[in-house]
């Protein structure tokens, strides 16, 4: 008995080696092949300490792009600009993994979605993302749908004006008054172009001189103009509209679009130190100002950004239909619908 | 039956006298409150790191709503016990609505980490009377008139 004990030993000894080479090599096979040797780590930081790092990613159309997102300070987001990925939370001490395709090539905008600090807005990155070359075709679908221009562009308009009206309709323009009013409104009004590239004012000195308003006081030409505004846009719209104020825009310009939201003071105190004149975030429910704006001028706005005033620019993160989603939703802060 | 000796049998009863009162303080429920079903709206403003009020004071039974508004950066609110959570955005105010079905203080802490002193951004929700805080100044009261009385005779 005691001479067999060592050989036994000496056996499952070598079983236990032949076990653990076999077992590394099986390791280094599944890591290689699953694990997140490919993964790009991506470290989230306030805007003063850095932002993203890194903040320019690379890409191929066609394939995975393995992301391990983490925050070195606090919450941040991760959502890409005018894509359908759902933001996802990056949290300090917490991996979050993140696998993203990307169908067609081109210069994708990636952007902070928690408010993280006072320059929350400015935590963006890119993704370059190539077209496959391996695929054929692959590079002639890029250049196959060229971008249109927005329309504020292609038009040419100052957006940078002080847009200012006297004219002030005596009570909020109701758009189910003017409905009510069952007035056959000539199609050139309802045209999207003429709605979008007319402020109010200039549509309702348009009407007021029409002869079928004759016989209507000034405010229910008022209400006709509300009336072409709700016609131009539907009830989805507008709540998309209002998702989209809430979550980029309600910290500056208030959640009743005021101009008074609770980052409004400190947006105003740097513009002020920075040189320019007292200004602070648009309030969208002054008749002065927004009644003599066009919806283009707007959308220029949102598209551009406030060039200095504290004004993002949104270009590269939402949807032209975001884009116009939001700008019909501020006409709610002028008109009732 | 042999007597006990009378100042002997007085300070017995003294003795006696004190536990009962002490028993009482401990197990006296304080004046019931209101039970009914009422309403209650509070708005806290978070800000980096506190809340503003920092303590909310509630009856028990009370149907309580909580409003968050955050003045920079995501805040949260998870209480401890009750085991809510609600998180505001900057400019996208929450509200948090829950029955304050538990008597006693609880703690409010930020459940977003949103900066350096994150760990420390907490504050109380108080449903009721803080019972255990009156019942040990009464305790305490009581323990200091005995000590006079002891040493006095």
């Amino acid at each position: 008995m005691h001479e067999v004990l060592p050989l036994n030993a000496e056996h499952s000894t070598r079983w236990i080696l032949i076990g653990l080479a076999l077992g590394l090599l099986l390791a280094i096979f599944l890591v290689r092949s699953f694990g997140s040797g490919q993964a790009i780590e991506v470290h989230a930081k306030m805007p003063e300490q850095g932002g993203w790092t890194p903040s320019d990613l690379a890409a191929t159309a066609g394939q995975p792009l393995h992301l391990r997102l983490t925050s070195d300070d606090v919450l941040h987001g991760f959502a890409i600009g005018q894509s359908d990925q759902p933001p996802v939370d990056v949290e300090p001490g917490k991996m979050t993994e993140l696998t993203l395709n990307f169908d067609q090539p081109g210069k994708y905008t990636y952007y902070c979605t928690r408010w993280c600090g006072p320059n929350h807005w400015r935590m963006r990155g890119t993704i370059e993302v190539q077209p496959d070359l391996n695929k054929p075709g692959a590079a002639a679908s890029q250049s196959s749908q060229p971008e249109a221009e927005p329309l504020f562009i292609q038009m040419g308009v100052d957006i940078d004006g002080q847009p200012h009206t006297d004219r002030i309709p005596p009570d909020r323009p109701n758009a189910r008054r003017g409905q009510a009013l069952d007035t056959s409104l000539p199609e050139k009004y309802l045209a999207e172009e003429y709605y979008r590239t007319h402020s109010p004012v200039e549509v309702w000195e348009s009407l007021r001189n029409e002869a079928f308003t004759q016989s209507y006081s000034d405010q229910q030409v008022w209400d006709l103009v509300a009336w072409i505004w709700r016609q131009g846009t539907s009830p989805a719209k507008l709540a998309d509209g209002q998702m989209l104020f809430a979550q980029n825009c309600a910290a500056c310009h208030g959640e009743m679009g005021a101009g008074d939201g609770v980052m409004a003071e400190a947006v105003a105190a740097e513009y002020a130190s920075s040189g320019h004149g007292p200004a602070g975030p648009i309030d969208f429910t002054d008749p002065h100002r927004n009644l003599a704006t066009s919806p283009v001028i707007q959308q220029g706005k949102i598209i551009r950004g406030g060039m200095g005033t504290g004004m993002p620019y949104w270009g590269p993160i939402f949807t032209e239909e975001q884009i116009w989603a939001l700008v019909d939703y501020l006409w709610t802060f002028q008109f009732e619908y | 039956m042999k007597m006990l000796p009378s100042s002997l049998m007085n300070k017995h009863w003294k003795w006696g006298i004190f536990i009962l009162l002490a028993l009482t303080i401990l197990l006296l429920p304080l004046p019931a409150q209101s039970a009914q079903a009422s309403e209650k709206y509070i708005q806290i403003q978070a800000s980096s790191y506190e809340y503003n009020p920092g303590v909310v004071r509630v009856k028990p039974g009370e149907r309580v709503t909580l409003e968050l508004t955050s003045t920079d950066v995501t805040h949260g609110i998870y209480i401890d016990g009750y085991n809510l959570e609600v998180i505001a955005e900057p400019g996208q105010t929450q509200t948090l609505s829950f029955v304050a079905d538990q008597t006693g203080t609880f703690r409010l802490r930020c459940s977003v980490t949103c900066g350096a002193l994150h760990p420390f951004m907490t504050g109380k929700l108080q449903v009721g009377t803080n019972a255990l805080l009156w019942k040990s100044i009464a305790i305490a009261a009581l323990g200091i008139a005995v000590v006079i009385w002891t040493v006095r005779t």
